[in-house]
């Protein structure tokens, strides 16, 4: 990998408050939360939201000194792996920013913004764009450029630009020490010899540092001023997408699952997007709160595609549907999708899109109806008229073979009747199949006229009931 | 002064516009009968109304009346929606009458039957839309909501009642009586109270009949 060469760039994309985001998925906007971990057997406090600090919480604090602070206060223990999530949504939404993605657990994502900076229009715009673009996903960046990936990653704590190597060395020899990911003896250590900024450390022979400070901080410093390269792993999204949503109170309310599926629709939007591939079926689980069976709803779009106004309509018409037994805790979301792409297309003259509006009509009509509440009509070939047609999926197309006179409706199920209720105009057509499936039947069918003075179609069964059943009603004569 | 020319074609144009019995011809399609065609106020099958259709008894005609039109719009590509029918719309049958069964969508479940009929109103792609009223009591209010939604649509909507059922008082453009014959009745629109007989286009005749079946043996 060529990542300290002449030509390019690095973006370290930081986001300060992660671990608190990550927690905290869904922004309540209700009141103070925070996270914390637990240090030396005791739970400490280890990030707090602007109001929390408002009011005195500081880091560090253990949890029950904060909530004497502030008793409305809400904190979740850290989670690593949904940090890491959260570190991969914003790998996700960037993804189209650059070539080449790695991550830089905890909290910083880096992305290499040569090769891609002009054609979004310079540094600036890009920069701007991917801010914004992140910004409407809840999350705060903080953005440093560097020639080298590391040094990227260490400015952006600082939101320092360094688009030279020229620039990048007296803004790095400024930085101080504890910018360092320094274990507390070292930083001890390296402040006890009165070394307070990055240029000090430097001034330092490599041999005296590394039998003061360890060799390991040697090869960071090293990396740091592009005098090694810096291992990375390139990202790439998932294969698969899954992803589980904890809501922050259970809740039963519909609005409330809207809004975190509406959250989650941006990830999935963000992974079509990436991975270049069309959505096909939603299958989204609800968690009950009193760990009961999980209420599985599915979503599936007649056409493939993202449109996720449709998506979230088609979801509260589900939801509408059923009654929830109990508050809901989490979403969890899978998505089918399929390589089959198709773009919107809007015709050139009137600028609608016909194409698109009929699917999304079925798929909302389905959404209500449920799957079996709409279908097209199709023949199939069996001489029994009640075997001789099918609901089918809309759209769904079979040959007609028969060419003998059928009444314009049928009955679903013959139903019984009086011979004397009917006058016989025309038949009889003898029908005497089903020997080979075991629904043998032998009748005959006549059209004849009842007493309304429409015409029907009836049948005199011998097998295997006997009698005059009706079968259908011919129009028009 | 305005020029009364101009003043004519504003007029026209607004056909919402009560004129007394010069009323603007609204757009319609033809209902592929010449006789129903002459007959009809319109000339033909009102667009962007509700067009109400009140059998005295189930099966009267009212499918066979409009397979022409349904035919039609199958072939230019247009979705037709049957809402909700009463009975199994026989596949044979309508492929014998020409439609392409892959164009038509039957909504099978009848208490979600209005909202399915103004979702897919509403939506514009459709072409007919056909909904027979659930059985039971008729409720003005979702009639109104129809109709409203029948104007976003660019083809005629009809509205089925159940034999027995009375259409609450509205604004529909044409409310039509079919009796078996099948006879039709118009009993709101432009114009007197008449009747028409249709032909007997959907008869078997007797010898064709006839044929058939030694033909078959």
């Amino acid at each position: 990998m060529s990542q300290t060469g002449r030509g390019s760039l690095w973006a370290g994309l930081y986001c300060p408050d992660l671990p608190l985001r990550a927690v905290w998925d869904i922004q309540s906007g209700a009141g103070a939360i925070a996270v914390h971990d637990h240090r030396r057997g005791q739970a400490r406090i280890f990030q707090a939201c602007r109001i929390a600090t408002h009011h005195g919480i500081r880091a560090g604090m253990t949890l029950s000194q904060a909530l004497a602070l502030l008793p409305q206060l809400q904190s979740r223990p850290r989670n690593p792996s949904m940090e890491q999530h959260a570190l991969e949504q914003i790998a996700l939404a960037a993804y189209d920013h650059s070539h080449q993605i790695s991550l830089a657990p905890p909290d910083t994502v880096l992305l290499e913004i040569a090769g891609s900076q002009r054609l979004h229009g310079g540094l600036r715009p890009l920069l701007s764009g991917l801010t914004q673009t992140l910004g409407q996903q809840g999350f705060t960046i903080h953005c440093g450029i560097a020639s080298v990936p590391a040094a990227a990653r260490l400015l952006a704590r600082k939101d320092q630009h360094a688009t030279t190597p020229e620039q990048l060395k007296p803004m790095l020899d400024a930085l101080p020490v504890d910018t360092l990911d320094l274990s507390a003896r070292q930083h001890q250590s390296i402040t006890g010899c009165g070394l307070h900024r990055l240029k000090d450390l430097v001034r330092m022979g490599a041999p005296e540092r590394a039998r003061r400070f360890g060799s390991a901080l040697n090869i960071e410093l090293d990396q740091l001023y592009g005098r090694q390269p810096t291992p990375l792993a390139a990202w790439h999204p998932p294969e698969r997408y899954r992803q589980r949503l904890e809501l922050p109170v259970a809740s039963d309310r519909s609005d409330a699952l809207l809004f975190a599926a509406n959250r989650a629709l941006d990830h999935l939007g963000n992974w079509l997007h990436a991975r270049d591939r069309a959505l096909s079926a939603l299958h989204i689980t609800l968690e009950r709160e009193d760990a009961g069976n999980p209420i599985a709803l599915g979503l599936s779009l007649a056409q493939p595609g993202f449109d996720r106004t449709r998506l979230l309509e088609m979801l509260a018409l589900k939801l509408e549907r059923i009654r929830l037994p109990a508050p809901i805790a989490a979403l969890a979301l899978k998505a089918e999708t399929t390589l089959e792409h198709r773009p919107p297309q809007a015709d050139l003259w009137d600028g609608h899109n016909r194409g698109d509006a009929w699917p999304a009509l079925l798929d909302r009509l389905r959404a209500r109806l449920g799957d079996s509440g709409l279908s097209s009509i199709a023949t199939h070939a069996d001489q029994r008229p009640e075997l001789s047609w099918r609901w089918v999926p809309p759209g769904t197309t079979q040959p007609c073979l028969e060419t003998r006179p059928r009444p314009t409706w049928l009955l679903p199920d013959p139903r019984p009747c009086q011979r004397h209720e009917f006058h016989l105009e025309d038949g009889p057509e003898r029908i005497e199949a089903g020997w080979w499936d075991g629904q043998n039947c032998r009748r005959d069918y006549w059209i004849a006229r009842d007493r309304k003075g429409r015409q029907v179609w009836v049948f005199q069964e011998y097998e295997p009931r006997s009698g005059w059943f009706l079968h259908g009603l011919f129009e028009g004569a | 002064m305005a020029d009364p020319q101009s003043l004519q074609q504003i007029l026209t144009r607004r056909s919402d516009l009560w004129r007394g019995r010069q009323r603007p011809r609204t757009r319609c399609t033809a209902t592929g009968q010449a006789e129903l065609d002459a007959w009809l106020p319109d000339g033909g099958w009102p667009h962007g109304r509700l067009i109400e259709l009140l059998p005295t008894s189930l099966g009267c005609g009212e499918l066979e009346l409009l397979l022409p039109l349904l035919t039609e719009q199958t072939r230019q590509g247009l979705p037709v929606l049957l809402v909700a029918p009463p009975l199994v719309p026989c596949p044979q049958h309508l492929h014998h009458a020409g439609i392409l069964l892959n164009h038509l969508v039957v909504i099978r479940s009848s208490d979600q039957a209005l909202w399915a009929a103004e979702q897919s109103l509403k939506s514009g792609v459709c072409g007919s839309v056909l909904v027979w009223h659930p059985s039971g009591r008729v409720d003005a209010r979702s009639i109104r909501r129809l109709q409203l939604a029948s104007r976003a649509s660019e083809a005629p909507t009809f509205l089925v009642y159940r034999p027995g059922q009375q259409p609450p008082p509205s604004l529909s453009a044409l409310r039509l009586g079919l009796e078996p014959g099948p006879m039709l009745r118009l009993l709101r629109g432009d114009g007197p109270t008449r009747t028409l007989h249709l032909g007997r286009p959907n008869v078997i005749d007797l010898a064709t009949r006839r044929q058939q079946i030694t033909g078959d043996r």
